[in-house]
């Protein structure tokens, strides 16, 4: 048995890797009564330096800090990641910075510095990942590390996970509505016959479009977690050039209604079938459990010997990525024997 | 209720004609189709051979559509009823199955000569049999949705590859099932 104490390093303070502080903070007692465990965060970076402790920060304390916490003792001004992961104490890295969606940095470079000094990675960053699948996995598996991601795909909905749970069938192709935006705008125009224009106004009113939607309305964001998906559930190899997408500004209010008047509903779905990988509307029956409204997220798996299985949930959010970062933290301390 | 439907909007259709004796009285004819209509079956013709007629019995053949899925315990449904209502089924022929598809295209539709996108795809074996559109003003785009058959030896990937090819070079906006 290994000591009981991970030592974990966490890079990227927004919303996502607060979320994750708050969560390990709540579940502390739980995680230490259940699996005689206790994770240590000794180090979180931002993009302008570093909160660092080798005995571990206090979380409390740092929360409390909240936007203050270049304020504390252990700030570090300009310490950056890529060059401190090497010197640091760190079993497990979790990788939370925004994604810049056409280098994957920097959380490529985050992943790979982490897995060539042998420590377990995490990563709610999907850049990295439908850009240089095959490139991190394969360093892994030279370093011997783990490496889990699930947040990066439908946030909490454990997608990911359910390979291992469905080892003894087989996964053959899925369908999925993977970005919350565009099932908000669609659920609206469907709702209320309003505009493409009038619905996205009010999804970035309510906060759930950016200023520039661009990435969620034509595709990009859905086509980078289509790729991930593929990768790990049905064992492809393909990156995010290898997706055909078709985005959703050109659908109206008048085909929406074309559609209704035949008990049919368009749905920007993800998909990986034949060999290839689509992200573009369809039509689909009125009564299909792809046909969920809102910013949910849902996935249905075809399998070999069990026909449909569909998983569907919340595709984003602060605590809702952190809950799928906490799993992961606590599977690989189960992996590698540091559990009871 | 959610129901978990693998192909939606997206249907198998077999043709089956069914050959029957009616008795020459009003009301038979009722009593033939309402057991395949009540199962599924769109009925699309019925012939009656009165030059066949013996003993008062016109011999008498319906060709309607079941979809794949509902096809097996329809076709039961359908030959039970009859014989509750004592009508001797002489013969059913299982014809060719075809398989329909809902697409909508949005763009200059009509400007772009939507005869011409029919005859295209016809001239692929594939048929256009509903058009309904949606209009804003002329010169706005247009919402057309079709309905479309297509054989069975044709996979979906070659479809789509033909329905493309027409949207990509009429500039207008495809969206299939």
């Amino acid at each position: 048995m290994k000591n009981m104490d991970v030592k974990v390093c966490l890079i990227g303070k927004g919303n996502v890797g607060t979320s994750f502080l708050k969560l390990l903070s709540k579940k502390e007692e739980f995680i230490k009564q259940k699996f005689d465990l206790r994770f240590t965060v000794n180090s979180i970076f931002e993009s302008d330096g570093a909160l660092i402790n080798k005995n571990g920060l206090n979380l409390k304390e740092v929360l409390d800090l909240d936007n203050n916490f270049r304020k504390s003792q252990y700030w570090n001004h300009n310490f950056k990641a890529r060059d401190l992961l090497s010197q640091l104490d760190i079993d497990v890295c979790i990788e939370a910075t925004s994604t810049n969606p056409k280098t994957g940095e920097p959380g490529l470079t985050h992943i790979i510095e982490a897995l060539k000094n042998g420590i377990d990675v995490i990563s709610s960053n999907k850049g990295p990942f439908y850009l240089e699948y095959e490139k991190i996995k394969n360093l892994a598996k030279e370093n011997k590390c783990i490496v889990k991601f699930e947040a990066t795909v439908s946030s909490c909905v454990p997608i990911l996970a359910v390979k291992e749970n469905l080892i003894g069938n087989e996964i053959l192709s899925f369908k999925a509505i993977l970005n919350g935006t565009c099932n908000f705008i669609l659920s609206r125009m469907t709702a209320e016959g309003v505009s493409f224009s009038l619905a996205l106004k009010e999804a970035q009113e309510l906060g759930y479009a950016e200023a520039d939607p661009t990435l969620d309305i034509d595709g990009f964001d859905a086509a980078g977690k289509l790729v991930i998906l593929a990768n790990e559930l049905l064992g492809w190899a393909k990156n995010i050039k290898d997706v055909e997408i078709k985005g959703i500004s050109e659908i109206t209010p008048h085909a929406i209604e074309l559609a209704k008047s035949d008990g049919l509903v368009i749905k920007h779905l993800a998909i990986a079938e034949n060999n290839k990988l689509l992200v573009e509307p369809r039509l689909i029956d009125k009564y299909s459990a792809l046909n969920i409204s809102g910013t949910l997220n849902v996935i249905e798996l075809h399998s070999k010997y069990a026909g449909p299985i569909v998983l569907m949930g919340r595709g984003a959010g602060g605590f809702e990525a952190a809950s799928a970062i906490l799993n992961d933290l606590i599977d690989i301390a189960r992996k590698r024997g540091y559990t009871r | 209720m959610i129901k978990i439907k693998d192909t939606p909007a997206w249907k198998k259709i077999n043709m089956i004609s069914l050959e029957v004796k009616l008795p020459d009285i009003p009301g038979s004819l009722i009593e033939l189709i309402k057991p395949i209509s009540e199962n599924g079956g769109n009925i699309h013709g019925i012939i009656h051979f009165h030059d066949k007629k013996i003993k008062n019995l016109i011999p008498v053949s319906v060709n309607f559509e079941l979809s794949e899925d509902i096809k097996e315990i329809s076709l039961q449904n359908i030959k039970n009823a009859l014989k509750e209502k004592n009508i001797d089924i002489e013969n059913i022929i299982l014809g060719v199955e075809k398989r329909t598809l809902t697409i909508i295209l949005t763009g200059h539709v009509f400007d772009t000569d939507v005869l011409d996108t029919i005859k295209r795809l016809a001239s692929k074996s594939i048929a256009v049999s509903e058009l309904q559109a949606k209009f804003t003003a002329l010169e706005e785009v247009s919402n057309v949705k079709l309905k479309i058959e297509f054989p069975e030896s044709m996979t979906k990937n070659e479809l789509f590859e033909e329905l493309r090819k027409i949207c990509k070079e009429k500039n207008l906006f495809l969206i299939t099932s």
